[in-house]
């Protein structure tokens, strides 16, 4: 039974050095549970009658969603194109990887703390914040799934001719296309878990009005706008689900 | 009309893949090009359509409409002119998997419409009318509707010969059509490509010397990077041997009856290769 | 060829024209549709010229960057490594916790079917829940800083990964757990030995991606006022600090970044060294 030994001195220390870190206090954890557990109390029963007030902004968050995918979805259809190894030179590609990549390390929040910053609060940086976060999820993902092409096709719709951007219409956008379709709507769900979240820190939305909520300790309405995410949420992923299998089982075409 | 002179290409450590290749492609002609593996067939046709550099020697295309081309220098806007009047037909048929049948021909005629145009509205029911009358005449006009992925090896082939027709190339260049075909497609191939070469020139790679006699005009022979043969299609055991040395076997076809109706090599199964094949050969040249 | 020919004889298939009417129409819809959205949210694209001077100021006072900060400011390794505790510990006692729970959620290893219902529900009643709400509510059960925060990414992880783990039980291959079975064993044992060795490469693989995922996560949390470089960032904006928070940024990009290989290299060891049996 040696593996679970070896297993066991790597991860103890490593544990040790991390509870260590996080301030972890072991004795205070039972009281500290029992205490969350008299807070939720606060939270029910959740505060219906708020329940009108929420559809606005759940609304907004949405739409937020909804008008910041498309525009993710397009930047990340330029940068998947430049990032691709058949379609693009060396120097592009590796310029439009590495941007990818630090995009991807970034969390979306912090594009919005900065866009606000600079541009003031409302649901301008919160779409822009959501459609630049898309791009790295989606480029990379874009930019792969061109580079998987066969490329042997692409070389052929070449010999009649074809200059490189009648290439990219018709040899590379129909073969890409219901990866990028499947792609998109799921970045659809990801855009609206994450609208919530950003709209606390600014964007406007449920998520503010939940913060407010929780600013204001009035735990029965945050209940209710938690409730009211949670709809949008499920809502939100039965919608994808439904449409990815459409389009992966052969729908539409470029 | 295609002339070919002294085409060379190198490795980059010297070795020479091509030396000195060097024909003619007339009106009229079925040209079929034979060798063994690597002697350098499919890499001619690479080089004359530009899809590798060449180290040497001239391809030039005589077009239909009276412009020539070089077509080991041209780039660019010149290469894809040139491109445009030359159909191509590749082993792998190569064809946009996820269009429709219809879609894949009228990407034969990308290089005649302007990029803007093609983003914008694409092809012309006109032009979708053509097409059709291309797919008609390798009769596949009731395909023309269906995703080309759904389609049988064979028939894709027949879709890319389509393309190649709805193009109105000058010259149809073909590299190893056939090889992944079963035999009977195979055959129906060949018999879609001979009356093509009387309205405008065929020149095909081949790895099967029993095709090119029965269909082809003439046949050269490549070996080595060098042209050894050029001449009447019907080659002799020794001129077969001399091309392909130890291959000559596997390229013979022993296997599997009853291919094909050529006449030339029923053969039905053999177990014994080396013996009957060279018999048969022998029986058929005398 | 007159390209406004008439209706021509009996195409055997869908002409283009149709098809470029079905297709302009759909891309006129989302457009519209976008269009009509952005006009109800206020959102004017034409902002990003008309206040890019903004962004311009606000490059122009992050730059350059305040990269002394890095080694002037010891605290900030403190706070590196707390972020990186904090995911490191909340992947793993989530992801514990996800293992065990996992087995009450997948069809094939529930003891009731309802129960599995409802641990499927609560997986999906997490994942919906913002994180910062969760975090909020420990705050107040364990104020504020890091433990808050892990036991936040804790909880997370357990809902994103209940659902995958569960997912994986599911997918064994029962021939080995009936065999098992068959020598008479016990359902724990059945899932000692035939159903834990199947999914432990996938539980791994997941393992090390939701590391990633609870990296960003606790930089995300720690802006909230959970600790660690996140809460760092979020001090200097407030403070105006902009030199230092690009420098911060930089910081968390090359964090993110790296631990990215890390895990990366050491999943790859892993599975070549096959202590996953």
């Amino acid at each position: 039974m040696l593996k679970p030994l070896l297993v066991f001195l790597v991860l103890g220390p490593l544990v040790g050095l991390s509870a260590y870190l996080c301030k972890v206090d072991l004795a205070g954890f039972l009281p500290g549970l029992v205490k969350g557990m008299e807070v939720l109390r606060f939270f029910f029963p959740p505060d219906w009658s708020s329940l009108r007030e929420m559809v606005g902004p759940a609304l907004v968050t949405v739409l937020l969603a909804a008008v910041a995918t498309p525009l993710g979805v397009l930047l990340s259809f330029f940068f998947g194109l430049a990032g691709a190894r058949n379609l693009s030179p060396t120097w592009l590609r590796s310029i439009a990887r590495t941007l990818i990549g630090v995009e991807r390390a970034l969390p979306e929040i912090i594009v919005l703390l900065l866009l606000v910053a600079a541009l003031g609060v409302g649901p301008f940086p919160g779409v822009i914040a959501l459609a630049i976060g898309s791009v790295g999820m989606l480029g990379k993902l874009f930019a792969d799934a061109i580079e998987e092409l066969d490329a042997k096709v692409l070389e052929s719709v070449a010999t009649v001719g074809a200059t490189h951007s009648q290439i990219i219409r018709f040899a590379v956008l129909p073969e890409v296309m219901p990866a990028l379709l499947s792609n998109s709507i799921f970045r659809f769900e990801v855009n609206l878990r994450a609208s919530v979240l950003l709209g606390a820190v600014g964007a406007g939305g449920i998520g503010f009005e939940l913060q407010k909520a929780m600013a204001l300790l009035e735990y029965e309405r945050a209940m209710m706008a938690v409730l009211v995410t949670l709809l949008l949420v499920f809502g939100a992923e039965r919608v994808s689900d439904y449409l990815r299998r459409r389009v992966l089982d052969g729908g539409k075409l470029a | 009309m295609l002339n070919v002179e002294q085409l060379t290409k190198k490795l980059p450590d010297g070795r020479a893949l091509l030396k000195g290749i060097s024909f003619r492609v007339a009106r009229g002609e079925f040209v079929g090009v034979l060798g063994a593996s690597g002697a350098g067939k499919s890499l001619t046709l690479r080089c004359i359509l530009g899809l590798t550099q060449t180290d040497g020697g001239t391809a030039t295309l005589s077009s239909n409409d009276g412009q020539t081309f070089e077509l080991t220098t041209c780039k660019g806007r010149c290469q894809r002119e040139a491109r445009r009047r030359m159909g191509v037909i590749f082993q792998g048929f190569n064809l946009v998997k996820r269009l429709r049948v219809i879609d894949n021909v009228m990407i034969g005629r990308l290089a005649q419409i302007h990029p803007l145009r093609s983003w914008l509205y694409g092809f012309t029911d006109a032009e979708a009318a053509e097409a059709l009358e291309a797919l008609r005449r390798v009769k596949m006009e009731k395909y023309a509707d269906r995703i080309t992925g759904s389609l049988s090896g064979g028939e894709m082939q027949r879709v890319a010969i389509a393309r190649a027709v709805f193009q109105k190339p000058s010259i149809y260049l073909a590299d190893e059509p056939i090889a992944s075909l079963d035999p009977s497609n195979s055959l129906a191939i060949m018999k879609l490509l001979q009356p093509l070469a009387r309205e405008t020139p065929v020149i095909g790679v081949f790895h099967q010397p029993e095709m090119t006699a029965r269909f082809c005009t003439r046949v050269i022979a490549i070996k080595h990077g060098k042209v050894v043969y050029d001449g009447n299609p019907v080659l002799s055991q020794s001129q077969l041997e001399d091309i392909y040395g130890d291959e000559l076997m596997q390229v013979l076809r022993p296997a599997s009856a009853p291919v094909v109706d050529t006449g030339i090599l029923a053969t039905p199964y053999i177990s014994r290769v080396e013996e009957t094949a060279a018999d048969l050969l022998a029986k058929q040249t005398t | 060829m007159n390209t406004t020919a008439a209706p021509l004889p009996v195409l055997s298939c869908v002409p283009p024209s149709v098809v470029f009417r079905r297709r302009t129409a759909i891309i006129v819809g989302v457009v519209t549709f976008v269009t009509a959205a952005g006009v109800f949210l206020n959102f004017k694209p034409w902002m990003l010229f008309t206040d890019f001077h903004h962004l311009v100021r606000l490059a122009d006072e992050m730059i350059p960057p305040n990269v002394a900060l890095l080694w002037k400011k010891t605290a900030l390794y403190q706070s590196v490594a707390e972020t990186v505790a904090m995911a490191f510990l909340g992947t793993l006692v989530g992801g514990l916790v996800a293992f065990v729970l996992a087995f009450v959620a997948a069809k094939n290893t529930t003891p009731h079917p309802w129960l599995r219902n409802a641990a499927r529900l609560g997986f999906g009643v997490e994942r919906a829940t913002p994180n910062f709400v969760v975090l909020l509510i420990l705050f107040i059960a364990f104020g504020f800083g890091p433990y808050a925060a892990m036991i936040a990414l804790a909880i997370g992880s357990v809902g994103m990964f209940g659902k995958l783990f569960a997912d994986a039980i599911e997918q064994v291959d029962p021939a080995p757990c009936e065999a098992v079975a068959s020598v008479g064993a016990s359902p724990f044992q059945v899932i000692r030995y035939a159903v834990i060795p199947q999914v432990l490469p996938s539980v791994v693989a997941n393992g090390f991606y939701a590391f990633d995922v609870n990296m960003r996560a606790a930089i995300a949390l720690g802006v909230y006022g959970g600790g660690g470089i996140g809460f760092e960032l979020q001090l200097a904006m407030k403070v105006l600090r902009y030199p230092d928070v690009l420098a911060l940024i930089l910081l968390v990009i090359v964090l993110i970044t790296g631990m990215e290989r890390v895990s990366d290299l050491i999943r790859r060891s892993l599975l070549r060294s096959e202590i996953l049996k």
